[in-house]
């Protein structure tokens, strides 16, 4: 096997060239988002430039207190995101969501660096990447929960009242809304498993591949973390709605919208 | 007999309410200018509202201490918002009796309710062509098949023209009367009360 080619600086500047490409087929398409694309290409090549030296930094200089810190602000990071985009939540809801998301992403990430590759927990090196990842899928995946759930509460108005003055409570009514969207949430990583190995070689598998590991150690890997993320984008949108879905009633089962 | 009663009735502290008396197993019709309080009266009544001041009485019992669910299920609010599930009349008594864990009555007792209503359509018609007057038809003859002690209307008849209205009514008051169901209405429509009416409450607007 062959280590991986290191990119100079030139020849790295050429990978912008694409992003023409972009620019003309959005021109052309009448997407008025070319600023965006711009501010996000930007954006992406300082926060990975910073990533980047600030991980060279931690890996050279391995202490609990980086891997604790870096773990828990890329929690902050992705609680932050998640509330941003589902503004209309109450304050309890908000709450359900960041301890779901804290404990359901922290479970899987020490599960899956203690228990299955048997690794220090406080290990930058597999700590940091891994956590970025299952965190990263857990708030793309709660985003989407929350997301569909209240847009098909809001829209369901009359249904929720009509059933009410009927006598139903508001568990019955609001629970196929919270499981409607789980499933939601959860459709594209399980598409995403369906079509791996043979659509695509998944982003962690190729970079171990150009790296030099052998495919059959990076296909364990994989496997590994698309369960790891499978599990923690269940786990935290379950939790997140099916707490949260309890703070929109209260004790005389009236719904608090 | 007194069914309900209530005390500085009072709510989020805009609406404020006359003391009132509703008798059991009579007509009640409740009036009053726009914003008087009237829809609102009907949901503090089956709890899907609570009072911000003063007290309501169900059968001499504060209805705070009533377990909500339970005081729905004998005081049955029937909104003036017509809500059916994009299916046939017969899918629709199944997906509401199911939300309520209750066994679906038989073609028979489902005819029965929507001939009361004043509607012939087989159980099989999908409730999506509907005509708005026809869907609140629909409605209603759902809800009346569970039969409760308490029925509040609101605005039962909203969608329907006199004709229908009236005799849709008529045939309502007949069946609550066999059946000894109090009912509670909110109408805008004059002639509905002095028709049906056995007792009216107007409301005033910043009471």
């Amino acid at each position: 096997m062959q280590q991986v080619v290191q990119l100079n600086l030139f020849n790295f500047s050429l990978i912008y060239l694409l992003l023409i490409i972009v620019l003309v087929v959005m021109k052309k398409s009448k997407i008025e988002q070319s600023k965006l694309l711009i501010v996000a290409s930007f954006r992406m090549t300082v926060q990975l430039i910073l990533a980047g030296l600030l991980l060279t930094y931690i890996f050279k200089n391995p202490h609990p207190a980086f891997t604790v810190a870096y773990i828990g602000i890329m929690i902050l990071f992705s609680i932050r995101r998640v509330l941003s985009k589902n503004r209309g939540l109450n304050r309890k809801f908000k709450m359900a969501v960041s301890i779901s998301l804290t404990v359901s992403g922290l479970f899987t990430l020490i599960f899956f660096v203690v228990v299955v590759i048997r690794m220090d927990i406080f290990n930058p090196q597999y700590m940091i990447p891994l956590g970025g990842m299952i965190i990263g899928n857990a708030m793309t995946g709660v985003t989407l929960g929350l997301k569909a759930f209240t847009e098909n509460v809001e829209s369901q108005k009359l249904k929720i009242d009509s059933l009410l003055n009927l006598g139903v409570s508001p568990k019955k009514i609001l629970l196929p809304y919270a499981n409607n969207a789980l499933e939601t949430a959860l459709l594209p990583t399980i598409n995403g498993m369906l079509g791996m190995g043979i659509v695509s070689l998944p982003g962690m598998m190729t970079g171990q591949i150009l790296s030099g590991t052998l495919p059959t150690t990076a296909i364990t890997y994989q496997i590994s973390i698309m369960i790891a993320i499978c599990t923690s984008v269940c786990l935290t949108v379950f939790c997140s709605l099916h707490f949260g879905y309890k703070t929109l009633y209260n004790k005389r089962n009236q719904i608090i919208l | 007999m007194i069914l309900f009663q209530t005390q500085d009735l009072a709510f989020n502290n805009l609406i404020y309410y006359p003391d009132m008396e509703i008798p059991k197993k009579c007509v009640t019709f409740i009036a009053g200018e726009s914003g008087s309080g009237k829809s609102t009266l009907l949901r503090l009544l089956n709890g899907t509202l609570t009072q911000s001041h003063g007290d309501i009485f169900y059968e001499g019992k504060n209805i705070l201490d009533i377990h909500s669910i339970h005081l729905r299920r004998e005081v049955l609010l029937i909104g003036q918002s017509v809500f059916l599930f994009d299916k046939t009349i017969r899918e629709n008594f199944k997906m509401f009796y199911d939300y309520r864990e209750e066994q679906v009555p038989d073609d028979e007792v489902q005819h029965h309710f929507l001939h009361l209503c004043r509607i012939a359509f087989d159980l099989d018609k999908s409730c999506t062509t509907m005509s708005g007057g026809e869907r609140q038809r629909v409605y209603l003859a759902i809800y009346l098949s569970f039969q409760p002690p308490v029925i509040l209307f609101d605005e039962p008849t909203a969608a329907l023209d006199t004709e229908n209205s009236h005799s849709v009514m008529r045939n309502i008051i007949e069946f609550s009367k066999e059946k000894g169901i109090t009912l509670i209405v909110v109408s805008h429509d004059n002639s509905l009360a002095e028709t049906f009416a056995e007792k009216t409450i107007f409301l005033k607007k910043g009471w």
